[in-house]
């Protein structure tokens, strides 16, 4: 899902572009004020790591392979899309200069997607169904829609861009991702489990409750 | 994804010498930028054409392989090259083939060259820029630009720990090898495939959060605080490196002056293609 250059026009990359900076002035006020001085080493290393996890391909039954994106993991394990905000703008900008993977004029709308996008209904999801479900269950939810709606933002803007017409855009974008969100989900889920059983203080939504 | 092993493979060629290795950091990659946003605003062929030529001199001066290049073009192109391959049959206009409910138009067939001729100019710009600047002086030059102070310590942490975790990843599919695990393998159940995965992918996570932790611990011994400062090389762009960026400059606005002026003669090259 990262959208190469020449795919956007140039004034709609610049709108996601202001949508970026907005998110990142918000992103790094909240890291000064939830992770002190260690948010910067904590984050730039998290980054590298998966930056790692991203290029681990999973097969995927029906002959494809996809791999993880964890945006919306990193957003639950913060309880904070901004977290995923700062951690991805620097994951993907890499991508985009090393590997070609995904434009330089595209970051914008490609952080909005898998970032932003991926951040909030990942989070918010799990948030919204934890006391319902349990919390392993709406963070999968959380990580399968997540995908999806990327999936779905990113069919759209290429849309807008006159690139991929809606009527085979968002059938063929969102049914793919349908699969690949289960990978996710279930990822996501492992992910979360090992942590709260090795190191259960790094979860904030321990700390949380243990606050209250 | 690309396979990030490769990363190291990437960081040897962008140490090697030659005159556009040797340019300055802020250098490339506005240059960089420059030709990749004006590839991206050109609506007719004619100067994505003449600026992947001029791409193609510059990757004889870096001294870089062309097969090589070419081959990493390739892998680049997948998803960028499926949307792309739909465009003639999807667009409205002038039927030029057609079968059964399955046709190709005008309009789309000549959109979806310029698109392919768009993402191919960009692709070789950036594999010649990460060809010829290592990661260090990548982070360094988004520093030097005035890029945020903490966005721009984190890129210049994270680019440091990306060999680590490189070398982590390869260990961790040799030892899974050794023990005979293989993820396309299916003699074993597809659930107990993704578990495998899943805890490969905990581990690395946990890993990356409890090194983060060291590093900070060990910046902390070290003096770093809030309002500490990364050290910036003093190294002030060369005349060298001037010309560099000045003559793509006068290239980009000449190849402009022409379009602008004589894209009647330019015949198919001259023409607008674009749908945005």
């Amino acid at each position: 899902m990262h959208i190469p250059d020449g795919f956007i026009p140039i004034s709609q990359c610049l709108i996601y572009y202001v949508i970026l900076i907005v998110a990142l002035y918000f992103s790094v006020k909240w890291a000064r004020s939830n992770l002190d001085e260690k948010r910067i080493p904590l984050l730039a290393v998290l980054a590298a790591g998966i930056f790692a996890i991203m290029s681990m391909n999973m097969p995927i039954p029906f002959g494809t392979s996809g791999h993880m994106v964890g945006g919306a993991l990193v957003a639950i394990v913060f309880l904070a899309p901004e977290a995923a905000v700062l951690v991805f703008t620097v994951v993907l900008l890499i991508q985009a200069l090393i590997f070609g993977d995904g434009g330089i004029t595209a970051l914008g709308a490609n952080v909005l997607n898998m970032a932003i996008i991926g951040g909030f209904v990942g989070l918010y999801t799990f948030k919204a169904l934890k006391n319902m479900i349990g919390k392993y269950a709406a963070a999968g939810i959380g990580a399968w829609l997540a995908t999806v709606l990327a999936a779905l933002a990113c069919a759209i803007e290429m849309a807008i861009a006159g690139t991929f017409p809606v009527s085979v855009g968002i059938p063929s974008m969102v049914l793919y991702h349908f699969f690949i969100g289960i990978i996710e989900a279930v990822l996501t889920v492992i992910v979360l489990v090992a942590l709260d059983k090795f190191r259960p203080d790094l979860l904030a939504w321990n700390k949380s409750e243990g606050d209250a | 994804m690309a396979d990030i092993t490769q990363i190291i493979r990437f960081d040897d060629l962008a140490s090697k010498d030659s005159p556009i290795h040797n340019l300055e950091g802020r250098i490339k990659l506005i240059s960089t930028l420059l030709i990749i946003i004006v590839c991206v605003v050109s609506k007719e062929l004619f100067i994505p054409i003449v600026l992947e030529i001029m791409l193609l001199i510059i990757l004889k001066i870096a001294k870089l392989s062309y097969v090589d290049s070419f081959k990493r073009l390739l892998m680049l192109l997948p998803f960028g090259g499926a949307i792309i391959i739909f465009q003639p049959f999807i667009q409205p206009g002038n039927i030029i083939w057609s079968y059964s409910w399955l046709h190709i138009t005008d309009f789309g067939l000549n959109w979806a060259i310029l698109l392919l001729v768009r993402l191919i100019v960009s692709l070789t710009t950036i594999i010649i820029y990460s060809s010829t600047t290592p990661l260090q002086e990548m982070a360094s030059s988004f520093r030097k630009l005035k890029m945020p102070r903490d966005l721009a310590m984190i890129l210049s942490i994270m680019v440091r720990f990306l060999f680590l975790f490189v070398d982590e990843l390869a260990a961790i599919r040799k030892s899974q090898k050794s023990r005979n695990f293989d993820i396309h393998s299916k003699k074993v159940s597809y659930k107990w495939t993704v578990k495998q995965v899943g805890y490969t992918i905990g581990m690395m996570f946990l890993k990356a959060y409890e090194q983060g932790e060291r590093v900070h611990k060990s910046m902390v011994s070290r003096g770093f605080s809030d309002t500490s400062e990364m050290f910036n090389e003093k190294k002030s762009p060369e005349k060298s490196d001037y010309i560099y960026i000045i003559s793509i400059i006068v290239i980009i606005i000449i190849l402009e002056i022409i379009v602008f002026k004589y894209s009647g003669q330019l015949g198919y090259f001259g023409q607008n293609f674009s749908i945005n």
